[in-house]
């Protein structure tokens, strides 16, 4: 990803570390090359086997000159690949993969979904690898599981191995995925009901690609309700597809040209790197925040205007095409709403610029602190450029349902709503799915006095319980009133505080069983900072604490050994 | 938006573009084309692919050249299709509204699905169905899956759970496919007449073009029977594409055929797949109407049936359950592959292509109900659609209207050729026009790139009333048709009026 090489930190002061990262890469090189010199040997010889066999006329050897062409170029891609990765990357892992029957077990594990993760580049390596031998996928083909798997392989180790009380329990504890497992029995209980249950020939057939219009219709008022719109909203402008990623995807799709790009304020949710790079091949530009406080910054990562001009004007500089920004509020992995005055500003900043505003509400009713007032964009008595804000809502966070695969578009000018409908068919929903949706949003007596009260009440227990934690072990976090997720900043246990020490970090807790999101996942500029979710089951939260205790325990350890260890040598 | 030189005619039969290349004047007609109108499947203008939409630059609008492209695409079918929704035929309230013989779906056994649907057991939730998933596919449906097309592809080994992934209909499962297998502007064959929304679903996302291999009608040495698809013909195909330097990266087969009705024989297949690993093509086989082979004497078989396959490593299968289940809006849709690395691929696009926990619970339940499926589902559905095919073939008989058949799926492939003055596409639009003021939807030939106008694709899985009334005003456009053109041009090639089998 394109990010990744802007953030590179140099470990200052390690050259010897940085001497042998070079060499290492020098072997790591070596043995590549190696293995593209034997597969030219076996083409050549290969080809005129082939010819023989064949008889294949010359427009057809033509053909698979070239396709030997294309892998051997594959081949020296995934070099390339790997030196880029490699530069991000670290060294522990360097010696599995000098070994090739190594990768080969590394690849079947993997496959296995074993619980066991070496780190994260020999799982892109032996991702890449098949391809020596089947060069089957295209070159985006390949692509997409590197990337793939680079961000979601730990999610993948979880779900083989998820702790569970009975069976499993030195399974995975997962505070790393937003998810809300607060109030499943509600929901299930909810879903459960004869009502969900209804089978008509029209949730059968062939749908209105932009989602139902019973749907339309239902999220439509939903959201006039539970964002304040001044006007009654309309469904025309609702489109309905599986997931919001889906319709982040098909807004980038639509709104810009491949190269093209957006302005996102850093930390945000590495989903939406994912989600605009993978069909649209549009980039993101990051406008990097610090906690800081200083004039500028009256509260830590705020989010200025100036920021985001200063990111366009350096876009500009690089001849970079910019078609809009885009902003999570609730903020995602921050916690921050934007008070009713800035998000105009952003909006106006927008405006001037002639810039598209994609706004994702998706934690909209997950503000679980009373205090806190949460401004929807759509409550504003007047857009500054309504045809160009768009807002995304879906249930995964507000109802902890994100299995049901379910995100809506609301944007006024009809042309986005219809060029993203025209996406419909491959981000469908089923119509028993959309009925259930439906009825649940329907159902506004239930979710405005037992749902969300319960909620809220759980989810800020939980906060309550972990932030307590956290304060008497004096770390540091972002004290928030919405989300899922706490902010909190392990600086102190870096040494010295650079990404690659953050990395080691998270590994450091995969290997305990605990999943925690690392900063540089949301292109966080500063090292030491994790996303930690705390919506989840006391017990789990206990356990999870647990663990996250013992990891920061071995960690101090680790450098006091190193400290008496440099002390020793001198 | 105007500028994209969307014509807002009232009309409601118009849906006309800019006919800025020859080709798109005549495929637009088919936006009122069932299933196609809702994914439309208007050829590309060639050489413009979604990544390079020169003529649709424009100034005033919210979109990007990219977003406008597709949205104008969208628009030429969208239109058609609310001209349909606007007049639907409704027993009680719009008796002379338009009838929909035009999309391809099921409608005759509501009642046994509905039945089944609705009973106890598919009303489970559990936890793990409402979280986040495995993008593949929660290991349960692959499981079911799995031993579901081992028993009716007769597969003979049993087929493997990791080797499937789901999805949420086949429409994303080309997408995705595409999209892994070949790079932007590279291209699949394909045998046409086909189903032309596969255009749209490889291209929207994928950027992936068609290269058609035109088959005919006319019987002569080789072919042995209309629209027969013969190896040499992929290798010309093949070798035309080449030469125009268009990269082929596979071929794509459907089977039973859409809008032929017909299977291909075991044999055939085998040279199909044959060539296809000559020439290091992937093979994607969309079985998606496998078990909707309603003529018992049709030997149907799967190509997960075959002993060997020549390039099992390029041979991905897909099927789903709008079709055999009419369930074309529960959108599932599955890949079997034996290639690991292509199931790896699209399972990483899943995240954009997810089905709800719940469905694939129900999904689940579903395909493992066998007593239900063999006992009760398809020998129902079976009888009705043979019954259903058994009363259009004869009314067309009675018509003496030609027609090809080949005992599967929901329609029959009807020669109308001798009701056009002239052998052109834009008469084939005309004609279908007149069907469509006597308020019956069909779907021409070109929808379906048939190399020849004047055939036309009529669904026949409707209920009797509905069919009778659709057939009734089929009848009124032919017979006043047949007084206009006295004189039929002969028909020159063999006839393709015997049903076969």
């Amino acid at each position: 990803m394109s990010h990744q090489s802007g953030t590179f930190p140099a470990p200052c002061g390690q050259k010897a570390c940085q001497v042998l990262k070079d060499r290492n890469i020098c072997i790591q090189v070596l043995v590549m090359i190696q293995h593209l010199q034997r597969r030219v040997d076996e083409h050549l010889k290969q080809l005129p086997t082939t010819r023989q066999r064949l008889h294949l006329p010359k427009q057809k050897q033509a053909q698979s000159t070239h396709e030997q062409e294309a892998l051997l170029d594959h081949l020296i891609r995934q070099m390339v690949n790997f030196l880029k990765s490699r530069a991000t990357g670290g060294l522990e892992q360097q010696v599995s993969l000098l070994s090739l029957e190594c990768r080969g077990n590394v690849r079947s594990a993997q496959r296995a979904q074993s619980s066991r993760q070496p780190g994260q580049l020999v799982l892109q390596w032996s991702d890449i690898e098949p391809a020596f031998v089947s060069h089957d996928l295209s070159n985006r083909g390949s692509e997409i599981c590197v990337l793939y798997h680079s961000s979601f392989q730990d999610y993948n180790a979880y779900q083989g191995d998820k702790y569970q009380e009975d069976k499993n329990t030195l399974g995975f504890i997962n505070l790393g995925t937003s998810e809300n497992k607060l109030c499943i029995d509600l929901i299930t209980e909810r879903l459960g009901q004869s009502d969900m249950n209804c089978i008509e020939d029209v949730l059968l057939q062939y749908p209105d690609w932009r989602g139902q219009p019973f749907l339309r219709e239902e999220v439509a008022r939903f959201l006039t309700y539970y964002c304040k719109a001044p006007a009654q909203l309309d469904p025309e402008n609702v489109v309905v597809l599986n997931g919001c990623c889906s319709v982040f995807s098909a807004l980038a799709m639509v709104l810009c040209d491949p190269g093209e790009a957006f302005l996102v304020p850093t930390p945000f949710y590495g989903g939406f790197a994912f989600s605009s790079h993978l069909y649209a091949k549009v980039e993101l530009l990051p406008v990097h925040l610090e906690s800081e406080i200083t004039e500028a910054n009256t509260h830590p990562f705020q989010l200025t205007v100036d920021k985001l001009e200063h990111t366009l004007l350096q876009a500009r500089f690089m001849d970079k095409k910019v078609r809009g920004l885009v902003l999570t509020n609730p903020q995602n992995p921050l916690g921050d709403v934007y008070s009713r005055e800035s998000l105009k500003e952003y909006l106006e900043f927008a405006k001037r610029n002639d810039l598209h505003v994609i706004i994702d509400e998706i934690y909209m009713l997950s503000v679980f602190d009373e205090s806190i007032t949460f401004h929807s964009v759509l409550s504003m008595e007047r857009l500054p450029d309504p045809n160009r804000t768009h807002v995304i809502w879906g249930t995964s966070k507000d109802f902890g349902i994100s299995g049901f695969r379910f995100g809506a578009l609301y944007t006024h000018s009809k042309e986005v709503a219809s060029a993203v409908g025209s996406f419909g068919y491959l981000h469908s929903i089923s119509g028993i799915t959309q009925h259930k949706l439906c009825q649940l949003l329907r159902d506004r007596e239930w979710i405005d006095t037992i749902y969300l009260p319960t909620n809220h009440f759980r989810l800020q227990k939980a906060h309550a319980y972990i932030t307590n934690t956290l304060q008497s072990l004096r770390i540091p976090f972002l004290c928030r009133g919405s989300g899922l997720y706490i902010w909190i900043n392990l600086k102190k246990y870096l040494n010295p505080c650079t990404f690659e020490e953050e990395r080691l970090l998270h590994r450091r807790f995969l290997d305990n069983k605990l999943m925690l999101s690392c900063g540089k996942a949301y292109m966080c500029k500063e090292p030491g900072w994790f996303r930690l979710v705390f919506a989840d089951r006391p017990l789990r939260l206990k356990l999870a604490i647990l663990r996250f205790c013992e990891v920061l325990e071995e960690q101090k350890q680790d450098w006091k050994e190193k400290q008496l260890a440099d002390a020793m040598k001198e | 938006m105007s500028t994209l030189a969307q014509t807002e005619s009232g009309t409601p039969t118009t849906c006309a573009g800019p006919a800025s290349t020859q080709d798109l004047g005549s495929s637009y007609g088919d936006c009122l084309q069932g299933e196609c109108s809702r994914k439309p499947d208007q050829k590309l203008p060639e050489l413009y692919g979604v990544g390079d939409p020169v003529m649709f630059s424009s100034n005033s609008s919210y979109l990007s050249s990219r977003g406008r492209m597709i949205k104008w695409f969208w628009d030429s079918a969208e239109e058609g299709y609310r001209t349909y929704h606007m007049d639907e035929y409704d027993e009680d309230k719009n008796p002379s509204g338009i009838i929909n013989l035009g999309t391809s779906e099921n409608k005759l056994c509501f009642d046994l699905l509905s039945r089944r649907l609705t009973q106890p057991d598919m009303q489970w939730v559990e936890p793990s169905l409402l979280q986040y998933p495995d993008w593949r596919g929660h290991l349960f449906l692959r499981e079911e899956v799995a031993k579901f097309l081992s028993f009716y592809c007769k597969s003979p080994a049993p087929l493997k759970p990791e080797n499937v992934v789901v999805l949420n209909g086949c429409a994303s499962l080309f997408s995705a496919l595409a999209t892994v297998l070949c790079e932007a502007g590279e291209a699949f064959l394909i045998p046409t007449p086909y189903y032309g929304a596969i255009t749209q679903h490889v291209h929207l996302y994928g950027n992936v073009r068609l290269a058609y291999v035109y088959l005919d009608s006319k019987v002569t040495g080789t072919d042995t029977r209309p629209f027969q698809l013969t190896v040499e013909k992929l290798e010309m195909a093949l070798q035309e594409a080449t030469s125009k330097g268009v990269k082929v990266k596979g071929l794509i087969l459907i089977n039973p055929q859409n809008p032929l009705g017909d299977v291909y024989a075991p044999g055939e297949l085998q040279e199909y797949l044959v060539f296809a690993k000559r020439y290091w093509l992937h093979v994607v086989v969309d079985e998606v109407y496998m078990l909707s082979v309603f003529e018992k004497a049709v030997g149907y078989r799967s190509v997960l049936s075959l002993e060997r396959l020549p390039d099992p490593q390029r041979t991905h299968v897909m099927w789903g359950a709008s079709k055999d289940f009419g369930m074309s809006g529960l959108r599932f849709g599955t890949l079997y592959t034996e290639n690991p690395d292509v199931a790896t691929a699209v399972a990483s696009l899943c995240r954009y292509h997810g089905l709800s926990g719940l469905v694939q619970y129900q999904m689940a339940q579903l395909l493992r109900d066998r007593d239900w499926i063999n006992q009760v589902y398809l020998p129902e559905n079976l009888a009705r659609l043979k019954a259903a095919h058994t009363y259009v073939s004869e009314e067309l008989r009675a018509l003496g209207v030609p027609f090809l058949s080949g005992g599967a799926g929901f329609f029959i492939w009807v020669d109308l050729r001798k009701y056009l003055p002239e052998a052109t596409f834009e008469e084939e639009l005309l004609l279908w026009r007149r069907f469509l003021d006597k308020k019956v939807l069909l779907s021409f030939g070109k929808a379906f790139e048939c190399k020849e106008p004047g055939w036309f694709r009529l669904v026949f899985s409707d209920k009797a009333h509905r069919l009778r009334l659709g057939m009734q005003r089929v009848r009124q456009v032919l017979e006043e048709k047949a007084q206009v053109a006295e004189d039929p041009p002969p028909c020159q090639t063999q006839e393709p009026s015997d049903q076969r089998r």
